[in-house]
């Protein structure tokens, strides 16, 4: 297993200095994307501007791993493609002093009707790969994909999930001293997310750069040693992860539930449905709960006729998919005669015993049997647990152990500063 | 254009043209047949146009004494059609590309380069097969294959700039396709490739094709493969002054807008 908090050398010449970066979109309300509107406009086109980067600076130093936080429009997707040179900033400047790789969508300009090889070598080529060093690469190139009885196939013929393997495989073997990582690792099946993630340990330990924007603030937790949290263009908290993050998360446990439960995938047979999953903190809806703290989810569902004796289920797991809880009405003899119209079922937590980090609420209705579904919501809801009553930073659940230690030579405790 | 960049990136420039050559006829039975099938039939359609519909006389070469109306056409028609199918294929080139410009920083003109790159590659096949007819009819044309060279180097500049010009407008004004489509009509009849100078009662018409960029280009083509004559001293100061601007400024123009393709795909 790999250390996942090492921690980290720091250089002297920033790898990457993002200076009063300032960027702004103009809104098309009316847009002229012809000749004549575009005289007939006066020469302009008819928008309003909108700051998505607003006096950002920030220098992220030689072998650093530093995760840039924020939610949906907080603008860290337009400060990384600042980063990675695809868009211009308005002011400011973004100095890059390493050679930089920034995967934001893997197997980007892969051509379906070319192989695997051919799109190897463009892919490679894009990425700005000299060919003599794609000729020696291609081997472990093909390597880390796997999918060496395909590489002369047309990339058309390849599942989604290959597709993305020689992304990744491609993109890893630039070699690149400093990495922008955008959120890609949600694709693709666990196995190889998680080579993906050693990968990218394997990275941070060898002293090279990393930066990596996300929303998933658990693996910025885990993988960074500093975090940068972004809110409407403007770096809000810079420093400690864990720090940053719980600043994040207190903002996010104040500000309303980030979601409304019907992002998920739903299936069943839909006589009874939920239409809503809500997550409670004393009485109020939030996105965050705190390690510890009393948590309830609420199902609210309604049904298009009487059902009897159904079944209320979840699953609590993390973000990666390990299934921490399953309960259910049945468990506890709380299933009622039948159900008819609408209402809501509440599942409490009180002391959550969760270690911080992202997880996920899939909720299911079933017949008493619980083979029949009538309603399966996979990522119904997703939440943060924040630092709480626990210590504990690895694994997802905490037992809350008690220690000692004994022998002939063991000194006092260490005491910290 | 940063020409430091385009050549760092040489390897992006030759991939991509690879795959331009490699995609472009698949899924059709006849494939690559279709290069030379393509200006075969227009050959035969304006022959018979020419020789049978018009009962025009067909030019005499000066000084090669060659009189046939379908290689005088050909002579004219594969350097204009490297040029209008090259900008032809360009005008998409940026704006097709919109998942690779928006996730990935690489240099964009290599898009429209890469086309004109996939277009020359055909015509040198196309020429080198009209050669061969040009032999067969007894035209030593063997020897102005040489100076044909900077001819087709100057075209290829003069081509990359309308291409690089044109690329990048249509991403922001798709007017541009459609304008093109009839300025292509425009200039092919009004650069003789089935019209003979010489011949024409038009005297603007004969004045202006001997200025206007294809004109001149063609004119000159006609002249070493046809004529089996040298191009004046002043054609080629013409062409060379023609090819610089036009690749400077498309270079300009696409230097200029090609930070915004991102933000506006």
């Amino acid at each position: 297993m790999v250390d996942l908090a090492a921690p980290r050398p720091s250089g002297l010449d920033p790898a990457l200095s993002v200076r009063n970066v300032r960027k702004t979109f103009r809104i098309h309300t009316d847009k002229a994307s012809s000749i004549k509107g575009f005289l007939a406009g006066g020469g302009r086109n008819r928008s309003r501007e909108f700051t998505a980067l607003d006096d950002v600076s920030f220098d992220v130093e030689v072998g650093e791993a530093v995760g840039i936080i924020g939610h949906n429009g907080s603008g860290k997707s337009t400060l990384l493609k600042c980063m990675a040179k695809i868009l211009t900033p308005n002011e400011g400047e973004v100095l890059v002093t390493k050679r930089m790789a920034a995967l934001l969508e893997l197997g980007a300009g892969f051509h379906p009707e070319l192989t695997g090889r051919d799109n190897v070598f463009l892919n490679a080529s894009i990425l700005g790969m000299p060919r003599r060093e794609i000729e020696q690469r291609f081997d472990d190139i093909v390597d880390f994909s796997g999918l060496h009885e395909f590489i002369d196939a047309p990339v058309k013929t390849y599942s989604s999930g290959m597709y993305v393997r020689l992304g990744f495989a491609v993109a890893i073997n630039v070699d690149p001293e400093l990495l922008l990582i955008d959120e890609v690792l949600a694709v693709g099946d666990i196995t190889f997310q998680q080579k993906c993630m050693e990968k990218f340990v394997e990275y941070r330990d060898e002293g090279r750069t990393l930066v990596l924007v996300t929303h998933d603030s658990g693996s910025v937790r885990h993988f960074c040693d500093r975090a940068i949290w972004l809110d409407h263009g403007k770096v809000m908290a810079d420093g400690q992860p864990a720090e940053v993050i719980d600043e994040y998360n207190e903002k996010m446990l104040g500000g309303e539930a980030a979601g409304d439960g019907s992002g998920g995938i739903r299936r069943g047979s839909g006589e009874i449905t939920v239409e809503r999953v809500e997550l409670l903190v004393d009485g109020q809806p939030a996105a965050a709960v705190r390690s510890g703290g009393d948590l309830v989810v609420r199902m609210n569902f309604t049904t298009t006729e009487r059902v009897p004796n159904p079944v209320f289920a979840i699953r609590l797991s993390s973000l990666v998919g390990v299934e921490v809880t399953a309960p259910s009405t049945r468990d506890v003899d709380q299933v009622a005669e039948y159900v008819e119209g609408s209402g809501w079922v509440d599942v409490r937590f009180s002391n959550l015993p969760l270690v911080p980090g992202p997880y996920v609420v899939h909720t299911e209705v079933t017949g008493y049997g619980r083979k029949h579904i009538y309603d399966h919501i996979q990522n119904a809801q997703s939440f943060d647990v924040v630092a709480g009553n626990t210590p504990e930073t690895e694994g997802l659940v905490t037992m809350r152990p008690s220690w000692s230690i004994e022998g002939t030579g063991v000194g006092p405790p260490l005491r910290h500063p | 254009m940063s020409l430091r960049n385009a050549v760092a990136h040489r390897n992006l420039l030759y991939l991509l043209t690879l795959k331009e050559l490699r995609t472009r006829y698949r899924r059709s039975v006849l494939g690559w047949a279709w290069t030379l099938l393509n200006p075969v039939i227009q050959m035969l359609v304006f022959s018979f146009v020419f020789l049978v519909a018009f009962r025009q006389e067909p030019p005499v070469g000066n000084p090669s004494g060659l009189q046939s109306f379908p290689l005088y056409f050909l002579c004219g028609l594969l350097p204009f059609q490297f040029f209008s199918i090259s900008v032809t294929a360009s005008l998409a080139s940026v704006s097709s590309n919109s998942s690779l410009i928006t996730k990935v920083a690489f240099p964009h003109e290599h898009l429209a380069l890469s086309v004109v790159g996939a277009q020359l590659m055909t015509f040198l096949i196309e020429l080198g097969v009209l050669a061969v007819a040009l032999l067969v009819a007894g035209q030593m044309v063997l020897p102005w294959l040489l100076p044909m060279l900077p001819l087709i180097a100057l075209l290829t500049l003069f081509t990359i700039g309308v291409a690089l010009a044109v690329s990048a407008a249509n991403v922001f004004f798709h007017d541009v396709t459609h304008l093109w489509g009839i300025v292509a009509q425009v200039l092919f009849y009004a650069t003789p490739i089935i019209w003979v100078p010489e011949t024409i009662d038009v005297r603007i018409l004969d004045t202006l094709s001997d200025w206007h960029p294809t004109g001149s280009f063609i004119r000159a083509s006609q002249q070493m493969l046809y004529g089996g004559h040298f191009p004046s001293i002043w054609r080629w100061m013409h062409l060379t002054g023609v090819a610089a601007i036009s690749f400077s400024v498309g270079a300009w123009i696409f230097g200029r807008l090609s930070p915004r393709f991102a933000e506006e795909l």
